[in-house]
């Protein structure tokens, strides 16, 4: 087991050195934020000036050594717009975006669950895909254009709900809404196919002999082995929303780390943006590898990959 | 007991239809512009007319037109962005979980880091870098595509090649591009399929998404995304402007969605686990 | 009698106190005033780290600057200084103080701050977008006497006291220097303190920054407000969303917005003269480009009137625009013949595609020419965009083939570098803020060592760089206002008649008003943010909307 862990561990260490050298080059190449901050009619000389400034003078090279060497103590560079530390800046805004995540898995189960048993119990017929059909509008509906409707609809028209920001638990509803609809179609389809799987098995069908009402045997015994695989896919959905709130966290003014990698891209705040692919990728690998361990605990096979 | 969705299968092939005779269908311009005939309403409501069918935009275009020629580009992508990435992802998959060993470690390394990596972020990085258009929103939905299809068609390899006909093939002498080409390609081409017809949807989705972020293809082009995008900020008023390629954008991924879902039942049950 | 009239006056000195001490308390501040901003940019309330001054709104708050503004007219006024005297011989500027000013933590405000400030502003660190040529035209600073100071400049800067207004760059901001001193930098950016009407109470990066008003009166005014707050909302329809709902009170919208929240029942208010969207040519002067269509004065001239900017004002602005003046000139620019150039181009700028196409067909393209377009917005204002591709379209219909290329902003001053290979040929969306000084801004468009380089650049100057050249450097010595009128005319006129930047329309900066939260008010011409405003926003019942 340990060996396993020590073989992750190396292999997820890889994986950053690549993710990092490839955010510093396409970071390079996307120009230079000295020419977003000077306005129009600023002179030649006085872009340079800038660039000195910002410690962007200097061979790329040059820059990338630097870049890896404070990495590997922990000082992933300092914001160019902002001044701050850029792991710091990432930290703050972090707990906004986690705050979220958890919700918008619950919601997505709350509503992909039940739909999934309804598809399974109900295979091939009407019911089925109509529960197919209503977790896969979550899919098919882009979510900018979502969150929009919804704030059009609760906030401005009915007045329930605030239009955006964080705040208390009303501000939590609309963006919970959008971020959750996209992953209702998974929890509804991996509900379905494993809660299929389990109800053809051997103990489903001692249950039913053993005579037990037929909610008991799906909601008491199905469920509970089904949902097994389900809790993995929290792992893959962390990941997915920590990556792409983006969208979501623009149009409710959620200040969370996706709209901060945004803004580091139009910016062009190379050390910022950095240190949020770094360490978005840190976290992500972090989830990642525990899922793995968790899997490995349960099915020794996996430990000799 | 599993009938087939015929009503997905025929918006899917109107949409296709439309893609394919745009310049016949549409009765006007998809860029042409008359600004003072602009953001009128459908013809069923007050003010709108049998002129622009679905009502016009902010600059006085037709969104029937736009929407048509709209979906000539969105199935463009798809078809370039799943068939760039797809191919490169089923590659990957075949290679590394044929061949094992090193050239498995690196390539599922090089999975995992695509995976780590946002992928609308990388999305941006290139409209940023290369600037906007069709080609670099293609590359760049094929990056975010290709790791997706090259995990699960791994996984499908793994399991395919401790099977007979492969072992046999080996004794036979037959070479590994060999076997890979022509034992293990025609095997995995049904979840490659469904793959792809499970993707047409997030291709269509992240164009919206990149529109809306201003890194999709730039104006005038018609794009669903961009019309959607265009309009988000006439909800109250002008609601047409976009709901409707909203809508046409749901209805196409719902109805290839639902397709794929019964494809995927009736082509091999185990691959339910997608 | 003497007791009726000492107990008369003490009655009277009693009542006079109570109607005092009621008046005073009716002043005092209340409620909160809540702004939302598309983006607050960098977020920073240490002026020296903020490079792009529209993005100085938040700090326009908790700041004076040296110069101020002329509320009505829009241009330059009193500020921390209220007069300012040029010397005899040119080579300094003397500002007088106004008397009474303090810092927030109670410092008076003297000279000595002003030194500190300016030198700070100017120093190496410093990210200030004029901090290099601050340093290139000022000598030294001089403390004179507690309420003077003495800003010695290496060659007569006619235009000094503009550079240290907030209507051009935050230079000018006045901050505190033995507040600084005392507690150094990092935690001066902690908990900043200024002069200004708002105190800083806190910032939470990428949602917020929160001030309060002063507790006393202000030559700014003292505000209505106890508590601003400035909210970064990136999204705008959710900014309107928040404005219609009463969660803020005022939100900055663009055009495409306007017509939405009128019909929303909100107050649209308009900002005159911030900016003009225009276009230019890059690289006419170039070798390589000899004998292009784009190189001949009267085919710019005809893709001009190809414009309908009525259309554009109406149907792409939502009415929220107005017709241009000649480039970089705005209702409020100094030393200008203001109502001649007004007429020109009331003319000039005129719609005659029948012209345009009659002037092609003379010049040699009766059937149009393929023209290369680069249309490009900064951050936050897509109408460029729209205006980019409607006049692309108007172009279309004349006969020319627009070949139209997508930057986004950040990918574009690179592209001006160098020999400019990428643009030259080239036609461009551009823009230019409203400043009330038009040689500064053409200085940078046509000197041959700027950056953009329209007319030629120092080893290729030809006939009209040379004249630019020429009125410019007349232009910066010339110390008579009336002289100075004439030669900025004649060199407006140069330009115009050149038609290598063409403006479009004079833009606006627009907000959507909720008027149950604010009562009415005006906003600086020019002035592009709301920065100086706030503290002049009443509640709605002390000034109700008028309709």
């Amino acid at each position: 087991m340990a060996g396993f862990i020590a073989r992750r561990l190396l292999q997820g260490f890889a994986v950053l050195v690549l993710v990092a050298t490839v955010v510093f080059i396409l970071g390079r190449l996307t120009g230079n934020p000295a020419d977003l901050m000077l306005p129009e009619d600023a002179t030649g000389e006085d872009r340079q000036h800038l660039i000195e400034a910002l410690g962007l003078d200097g061979s790329l090279f040059a820059q990338y050594v630097a870049f890896i060497s404070s990495a590997l103590r922990g000082d992933l560079g300092t914001s160019l717009r902002m001044r701050q530390p850029a792991v710091e800046i990432f930290f703050s805004r972090l707990p906004n975006t986690l705050a979220i995540i958890p919700w918008a898995l619950l919601f997505a189960m709350a509503v992909g669950i039940p739909l999934g048993v309804v598809a399974a119990i109900n295979r091939g017929r009407l019911l089925d895909r109509a529960a197919g059909t209503i977790a896969v509008l979550g899919i098919a509906t882009p979510s900018f254009w979502l969150g929009i409707v919804l704030i059009f609809l609760f906030s401005v028209e009915l007045g329930w709900l605030p239009s955006g920001r964080m705040g208390g638990p009303e501000h939590y509803v609309l963006p919970v809404i959008t971020l959750g609809a996209f992953l209702t179609a998974g929890f509804m389809r991996l509900t379905r196919s494993s809660m299929l799987e389990v109800l053809d098995s051997e103990y489903v069908k001692l249950a039913r002999i053993k005579g037990l009402s037929e909610n008991v045997v799906i909601w008491k015994h199905c469920l509970r082995n089904a949902l097994i695989p389900v809790l993995t896919l929290w792992g893959v959905f962390v990941g997915n929303l920590i990556t792409g709130a983006i969208v979501t966290e623009t149009v409710f003014a959620w200040p969370g780390v996706g709209r901060l990698t945004y803004e580091a891209v139009i910016y062009r705040d190379f050390p910022l943006l950095q240190a949020v692919i770094i360490l978005k990728a840190i976290l992500i690998l972090c989830i990642n590898l525990c899922v793995d361990i968790l899997y490995a605990y349960v099915d020794p096979r996996i430990r000799l990959t | 007991m599993r009938s087939t969705p015929w009503l997905c299968i025929l918006v899917i092939a109107t949409m296709v239809f439309m893609a394919v005779f745009a310049p016949l269908l549409a009765p006007h311009s998809p860029i042409d512009q008359t600004l003072r005939d602009k953001l009128l309403p459908p013809f069923w409501l007050e003010g709108g007319s049998f002129k622009y069918v679905l009502g016009t935009d902010a600059f006085g275009r037709d969104i029937l037109s736009r929407l048509i020629y709209g979906a000539r580009i969105s199935l463009l992508v798809a078809l370039l962005a799943l068939t760039a990435g797809g191919g490169v992802g089923l590659v990957v998959g075949i290679v590394a979980g044929y061949l094992g060993g090193v050239i498995e470690s690196i390539l599922m390394r090089l999975v995992d880091a695509a995976f780590t990596f946002p992928a609308i972020l990388f999305a941006l990085l290139l409209a940023v870098t290369l600037g906007q258009g069709l080609g670099t929103l293609v590359i760049a939905i094929s990056l975010l595509l290709w790791a997706s299809f090259a995990r699960v068609i791994r996984g499908e390899v793994l399991a395919l090649k401790q099977r007979d006909f492969v072992a046999l093939a080996k004794v036979r002498g037959c070479s590994e591009p060999r076997i890979m080409l022509t034992h293990i390609l025609p095997n995995v081409l049904n979840t490659f399929m469904v793959l792809v017809t499970l993707n047409i949807g997030v291709v269509v989705i992240a164009e919206a998404s990149l529109s809306f972020l201003g890194a999709g293809i730039p104006p005038p082009t018609p794009t669903w995304g961009l019309m959607v995008s265009e309009g988000r900020g006439r909800i109250g008023d002008a609601w047409w402007v976009s709901l409707i390629p909203g809508l046409a954008i749901t209805a196409l991924v719902l109805s290839v969605n639902v397709c794929g879902d019964w494809l995927r039942d009736r082509l091999d049950p185990r691959l339910r686990q997608l | 009698m003497e007791v009726v009239r000492r107990v008369g006056a003490s009655l009277l000195v009693v009542l006079l106190a109570v109607v005092h001490s009621a008046a005073a308390a009716a002043q005092q501040p209340t409620g909160t005033l809540v702004f939302a901003v598309e983006s607050l940019a960098a977020q920073t309330l240490d002026p020296m780290l903020e490079g792009r001054p529209g993005n100085a709104v938040y700090q326009a708050a908790m700041y004076d600057s040296l110069v101020g503004f002329d509320l009505a007219k829009g241009g330059i006024g009193p500020g921390v200084a209220e007069r300012w005297v040029m010397a005899e011989d040119g080579l300094s500027w003397v500002f007088h103080l106004r008397p009474g000013q303090t810092f927030h933590n109670g410092d008076p405000l003297t000279a000595h701050d002003v030194k500190f400030s300016l030198e700070r502003q100017m120093s190496p660190k410093s990210l200030a977008a004029a901090a290099a040529s601050m340093r290139r035209s000022i000598e030294s600073i001089e403390v004179v006497d507690e309420l003077t100071v003495r800003v010695n400049t290496k060659e007569p800067q006619l235009g000094l006291p503009a550079t240290l207004s907030r209507a051009v760059a935050p230079e000018g901001t006045i901050m505190p220097k033995r507040y600084f001193e005392s507690v150094g930098e990092d935690e001066f950016r902690k908990k900043p303190i200024g002069s200004g009407p708002w105190k800083f109470v806190r910032s939470v990066p990428g949602d917020r920054i929160e001030f309060e008003a002063v507790g006393h009166s202000h030559w700014r005014g003292r505000p209505y407000f106890k508590y601003l707050y400035i909210l970064q909302i990136p999204e705008e329809s959710t900014r309107v969303a928040m404005v219609r709902t009463g969660e803020a009170a005022i939100a900055s919208i663009s055009p495409e917005t306007v017509l939405g929240a009128g019909r929303g029942g909100l107050e649209v208010l308009t900002v005159p003269g911030t900016m003009q969207a225009v276009f230019q040519f890059y690289g006419t002067w170039r070798p390589s480009v000899k004998g292009d269509p784009i190189t001949r004065p009267r085919v710019r001239q005809a893709l001009s009137l190809a414009i309908d900017r009525e259309q554009i004002i109406e149907h792409v602005m939502a009415g929220k625009a107005q017709m241009p003046r000649p480039f970089a000139t705005f209702g409020f620019t100094e030393n200008l013949s203001i109502d001649r150039w007004k007429k020109w181009s009331g003319d000039a700028y005129r719609y005659d595609p029948v012209l345009a196409k009659k002037i092609l067909a003379e010049e040699g393209y009766p059937d149009g020419f393929v023209l290369k377009f680069a249309n490009v917005a900064l951050p936050g204002t897509q109408f460029m965009i729209s205006i980019g591709t409607a006049i692309a379209d108007m172009w279309t219909k004349v006969g020319i083939k627009v070949n139209m290329r997508h930057y986004e902003w950040g990918a574009f001053p690179p592209m001006q570098m160098g020999d400019q290979p990428n643009l030259t040929g080239w036609a461009s969306m551009f823009r230019t803020a409203g400043r009330p000084d038009a040689p500064w801004r053409y200085n940078s468009a046509f000197a041959p060592d700027s950056t953009e380089r329209l007319l030629g650049d120092k080893e290729d100057c030809q006939e009209t760089c040379g004249r630019f050249l020429d009125i410019y450097t007349a232009v910066i010595n010339e110390r008579d206002p009336v002289k100075r009128t004439e030669l900025n005319d004649s060199l407006v006129q140069l330009i115009a008649e050149s038609w290598i930047v063409v403006p479009i329309i004079e833009g606006m900066g627009y907000y959507a008003v909720n008027k149950k939260m604010v009562g009415e008010f005006a906003a600086i011409p020019g002035r592009h943010e709301l920065g100086d405003v706030f503290e002049r926003i009443p509640h709605p019942d002390q000034k109700p909307w008028k309709n």
